[in-house]
Parts: structure tokens; C-alpha cells; sequence
């Protein structure tokens, strides 16, 4: 009997780290990657950055060529070749050579389905014009590159605001193209929660990045030469002569279904905690197939470059068959994305989500210095902290600012996956130095107001729900001194300064409700002390401050 | 013309922008008023203060960290 022959179909993140992993595991087994693509174990994620310019050269995007993987493991990539049908019960796979056409078979005696996933076409008119782009292997980039360097390009439309679909606009206004983008959802950003996503928008404007959320393209309108000159969303017709479509993707999983394997809630391929899937013998990693988040034991899919690795590899572990079986334990959908100079990250449940799922949810919104205030270079990053109530577990965060948003982004998954409550995370001794953090951390800021609000010590606004508040009557005092309400003010706010507060108390009114807003919170959390000490009810702060507010200031 | 300098570096809000409403005050038309910064929500708060008192910002750098403003005052 010969070695036992694994074959994995798709080659870029999660076929390739599991073949890899296999083979160190196994150096014996006989391992054989088919992918339709020409490259091989490419930089998906970079492909932004690649138009940008940021990354120059095609080949810096590729990881390893097929043949690094021949002369380092052993194993045979085939590239050009697509995978037509599996055939489980001769535990064979019929492919196409793209070169040739000829069907070629495989057998094998362990199979891994890394078929990935493709880009949602919107099916609307005009999706096959010239120039309508999507950007998610290395030639569709080598493609829209091209056109840039040509110069043919001065107006693009980017559909969908996701976080590729923004690392795009990015990239396209970085090269001088006015740049729009058109996003279905109400916020760009769709899993993040509102009050976090409208400030990145606002953040967006400044960069003069034009974001039309919550709204829908219509058609796509020929130039007269059959390329693309103009989108249209009912109301506006933009110009364009690039349209990148980054409309989300869909899971591969035709060949799947075709054989007999199943599907999940989520419609990606279900499988369990080892990878497999219902048919003996059939992994599926990667973007094709399910999670399961770790908070809520449900089925998810989260399409990322991270997941598709950790689950490769533990495929491979399983696979080779030398040890002990492994498992993936589910996963956060941790995220983090830079957008010019500010840096967004999200992890766990959102506070829409854990709302949704019927959690006794509290939210702070806590901006704070990434590093000592004093030491150049530092920065205001915001914290939203969302916790449940009942267990005082963290259900999630969001961050964003121009500092350091990746470390307490990790510090919350670590958190988090962990089942730390707020009071636990409060409590971390994280390491400070005044380079690299502040001795009470944005992390441990944002824990400690989340338990004061918690005790009740006071009572927060969001600033979504600030104008409906203002609406029905309530005053917004502004505690800052009249130098920085000068500068910068929300509309129709009032101005006491904190330290003037006590003599100028009867400007307010006891019978309405009184929301302070100060730059980060400080200042009106001191204010709300003493109105409560001289006997005003009904007094709140507005989460964030002016610092993390998502709209227009004044 | 006179040229001032104001070293607000390590100072936390409001701490900058009260130094420059305060030199400001002693500049005549046409001063120069230069001043550092390492609290960098500085950046957006010079551009909108010079917009309001209608004076004029002929420079605004990034310097390893250090935010460093030339003001012409208007």
C-alpha cells in the first residue's frame, strides 16, 4: 500500500495552511493542492494595499510559489485546474485543466474542501460593463492597478463599505481619485455598531472620501464605449469611471452540495469542532465552511484571513493523523482595519447583536491616551465596552482612534474567550511604560467606568439618542471652559464651565433632564457629582464626549 | 514683527489652547506666533480656532509627535 493520499482543492490561506501543516506534521503522506487560480498562497488581504501602491510589486504579494512548496514539503500544487465533481463513494474528484480542458482525476483518501468564497455580484444592469471591477484575486487587482497607472481613472465607485471595500476607497483616494462609496446598510461597516461606524463615516468626509449609506445602486451606466461612466442610485447619478464591486461574498460551495455534503444555518458548509463535514473522510477550512462563536455556541461565518489559517492548520493536525485530534474552540469575529491615520477594531458581540440575543446589556463609550499624555506621539483612542448585566461578563468591544487600537483590541479577545468579567479585566496587570501605555490603560479606564455605571454612580447618554432627548426638552451643558466651547461645540448645547458650575446653577432648570458633555467625561462625570449633591434628579452625561461624537460639531 | 514662542508640550486640554488665547491677546497684527503641542487633538482645534479669530495658520507640522503651529496673527 502506497502513502496516504490527501488532496486539498483551493490554494490560497486555508488549503495551503493546512497542506503545509499536514506535512510537517506527516513528512510520509502523499498531499496534492488543485486550485483554479494561477498563484498560489497569495496575500488576499494586501490586495488593497497593492492598488494603493503601498505594496509595488505583484510577486510581494505571493507567499510561496508552487514550487517552494514541492522543493520545502513535498507537496504538488496544480494550478489552472478546477475541481468539477467529487464522486465520496470512489473517493475520487473529477477537474478541468483550464489550459488544456482535459478532465484529469484524483483519488484520495482524505479530502479538503478549501473552495473559499466569490464576490457578490449585485444583479442589477449593467454589472458587465468595462471597468466594473471586483478585487479578490491578485489578477482582478493586477487589473484595476493598471488602470490606474494609465491614468484612466479620476472618479471611482467603491459598492459596499465593508472593511475591504473602505481599505479600497482608501487606497483609490491615496491616488488622487475622488472617491465614493455606496453602501446598502444603514452605516458602513454593517457589524459594527452604529455610534462607532457614523464616526468613521464623519472621520471619511474629512479625507473627502464621499459615504452614501443606507443606499442602494441601481444600475451601472455605459460611457458609450461599453465601459462603465456612471452609477446609478435612483437619486444621484455619480460619475465613475472605475466601479469596485465589494458587496460582500458567498461561499463556495457548489461542489459540496453537488456531493452530498450539508449546509449550515448560515448557508456556508457545516462542520464540526475537527473540521469535518457530514461525509467521512471530507474537511472543509477556511472561507467556505462555518464557525461558531465562541459567546453564543451559533453557527456564524465570518469570512477572515485569521479563521481561515487557525482552521487550516487544525484540519492539517487532524488530517495527518500523528497525534491526538485537535480542535477549533469558535471563533469572535475579531476585526481591525486602518483607514488613513484612524485605526478601527471590533471583537465579540456588538451591542445590536447582544441586544438581539436578549442579553441585559451596558454599554460605556470611554475615550482615553494610548500612551502617556506627555510622551510625543501619543493619542485619544475611544473604547466601547459592552457588557451583560447579570454575569458582568464582556460581551464585546469596539475601538477606533489614530493610536493604538490592536493591542487592547487583543486584550479584549483574550478577555473575552477567557469569560472574564469587567471587574477581571479592570484588574489586569498590563505592562506600562510611558512609550506604550498610560499607568491606568484605555482598557482598564474603560472597565473602571463600566463598573461605576454598573454601581449606579451615574447614568449615560448615547449620543445617538441624544437628539431625541434634546427633542423632548433636555438642556445639554457643555462643562468645558468657554475657550474650547469656542472652538468646538455640539449644536444647540449650553455652556457652564465645571469650575463656574456652582455659581451658575440656576441657569438650570431641576424639571428638565440635564445631559454634561465634556471632551472625554471627566469633567462631566465631577459636574453630575455636584448637581446630584445639590439635588437635581435628573442628570446624565453623554457617552464619549465631544471626542467620540459621530456628527457634525459647530 | 515680533515672533512668540509657546511651549505647551505635556500639557492635557485645555491647557494649549488657553496659552495661545493668552499670547494672542498680546500680539499685534502681523506677530508671529509659533507653539508646540504633544496633545494631538491640537491639530483640529488650531485649524477651527484660527478659522474663528480670523487669524492665520501658516503652518501646521507633525513632528515625530511633537504638533508645531505657526500662527500669523490676523
Amino acid at each position: 500500500m502506497g502513502a496516504k493520499k490527501i488532496l486539498i482543492i483551493g490554494g490560497v490561506a486555508a488549503g495551503t495552511k493546512a497542506a503545509a501543516k499536514a506535512a510537517r506534521e506527516n513528512p510520509g503522506l502523499d498531499i496534492v493542492v488543485l486550485t483554479r487560480d494561477s498563484h498560489v498562497s497569495y496575500a488576499g488581504c494586501g490586495l488593497p494595499y497593492y492598488i494603493g501602491d503601498v505594496i509595488k510589486a505583484e510577486r510581494e504579494l505571493l507567499v510561496r510559489r508552487p514550487k517552494d512548496f514541492k522543493a520545502d514539503f513535498g507537496i504538488e500544487v496544480i494550478t489552472d485546474i478546477e475541481a468539477t465533481k467529487i464522486l465520496p463513494e470512489e473517493k475520487m474528484v473529477l477537474a478541468k485543466d483550464l489550459n488544456t480542458g482535459e478532465t484529469r482525476q484524483f483519488a484520495y483518501d482524505k479530502l479538503v474542501l478549501a473552495t473559499g468564497a466569490s464576490p457578490f455580484i449585485p444583479p442589477l444592469e449593467g454589472t458587465t460593463l468595462g471597468n466594473i471591477k471586483t478585487v479578490r484575486t491578485v489578477q482582478e487587482a493586477t487589473a484595476v492597478k493598471n488602470l490606474l497607472s494609465e491614468r484612466k481613472v479620476q472618479d471611482a465607485v467603491v459598492v459596499g463599505g465593508g472593511m475591504i471595500g473602505l481599505e479600497v476607497a482608501e487606497n483609490l483616494s491615496q491616488r488622487g481619485i475622488k472617491t465614493t462609496v455606496v453602501e446598502l446598510a444603514p452605516h458602513i461597516l454593517p457589524p459594527y455598531d452604529a455610534d462607532i461606524a457614523l464616526y468613521v463615516q464623519k472621520y471619511l468626509a474629512e479625507k473627502e472620501i464621499t459615504v452614501l449609506a443606507g443606499t442602494a445602486v441601481k444600475s451601472f451606466v455605459d460611457n458609450g464605449q461599453g465601459d462603465v461612466g456612471a452609477v446609478s442610485t435612483g437619486a444621484d447619478l455619480l460619475k465613475a469611471d472605475l466601479v469596485v464591486l465589494s458587496a460582500g461574498v458567498r461561499p463556495n460551495v457548489e461542489l459540496a452540495v453537488d456531493c452530498g455534503i450539508l449546509l449550515g444555518p448560515t448557508g456556508a458548509i457545516a462542520v464540526n469542532n475537527k473540521t469535518e463535514t457530514n461525509i467521512n473522510g471530507i474537511y472543509a477550512v477556511g472561507d467556505c465552511a462555518e464557525n461558531v462563536n465562541l459567546i453564543t455556541s451559533q453557527a456564524v461565518w465570518y469570512p477572515m484571513g485569521s479563521t481561515a489559517n487557525k482552521t487550516g492548520r487544525v484540519a492539517g493536525i487532524n488530517l495527518a493523523g500523528t497525534g491526538a485530534e485537535v480542535t477549533v474552540k469558535g471563533v469572535l469575529g475579531t476585526s481591525v482595519l486602518k483607514l488613513f491615520e484612524l485605526n478601527i477594531a471590533k471583537t465579540g458581540l456588538s451591542e445590536r447583536d447582544a441586544r438581539a440575543l436578549g442579553y441585559n446589556v451596558e454599554t460605556v463609550i470611554v475615550p482615553a491616551s494610548d500612551r502617556a499624555h506627555y510622551y510625543p506621539g501619543s493619542r485619544t483612542i475611544v473604547t466601547k465596552l459592552i457588557v451583560d448585566r447579570d454575569s458582568r461578563r464582556v460581551l464585546g468591544g469596539q475601538i477606533f482612534g489614530e493610536g493604538a487600537v490592536d493591542k487592547p483590541i487583543d486584550i479584549l479577545v483574550t478577555a473575552i474567550s477567557l469569560g472574564a468579567t469587567v471587574d477581571q479585566l479592570s484588574g489586569l496587570d498590563l505592562a506600562y511604560a510611558p512609550p506604550f501605555s498610560t499607568a491606568l490603560s484605555t482598557t482598564a479606564v474603560a472597565a473602571n467606568v463600566m463598573m461605576n455605571k454598573l454601581a449606579g454612580k451615574f447614568t449615560g447618554v448615547g449620543p445617538l439618542d441624544l437628539k431625541e432627548k434634546m427633542d423632548a426638552g433636555a438642556m445639554l451643558v457643555d462643562v468645558r471652559i468657554d475657550k474650547e466651547y469656542f472652538v468646538r461645540k455640539i449644536p444647540g448645547s449650553i455652556n457652564i464651565p465645571l469650575r463656574r458650575l456652582q455659581e451658575r446653577v440656576d441657569e438650570l432648570d431641576r424639571e428638565r433632564e440635564i445631559i454634561l458633555v465634556c471632551k472625554v467625561g471627566l469633567r462631566a462625570y465631577l459636574a453630575l457629582l455636584k448637581l446630584k449633591r445639590l439635588g437635581f434628579e435628573k442628570v446624565s452625561i453623554l457617552e464619549g464626549g465631544i471626542t467620540a461624537y459621530p456628527f457634525e460639531t459647530e | 514683527m515680533a515672533e512668540k514662542f509657546i511651549n505647551a508640550r505635556g500639557m492635557q486640554c485645555p491647557g494649549p489652547i488657553v496659552q495661545l488665547f493668552k499670547e494672542a491677546q498680546n500680539c499685534a497684527p502681523g506677530d508671529i506666533l509659533c507653539i508646540e503641542v504633544t496633545d494631538h487633538g491640537f491639530k483640529k482645534d488650531i485649524a477651527a480656532w484660527c478659522k474663528k479669530t480670523k487669524n492665520e495658520l501658516l503652518s501646521l507640522e507633525d513632528d515625530g509627535g511633537v504638533i508645531r503651529a505657526r500662527i500669523k496673527k490676523g
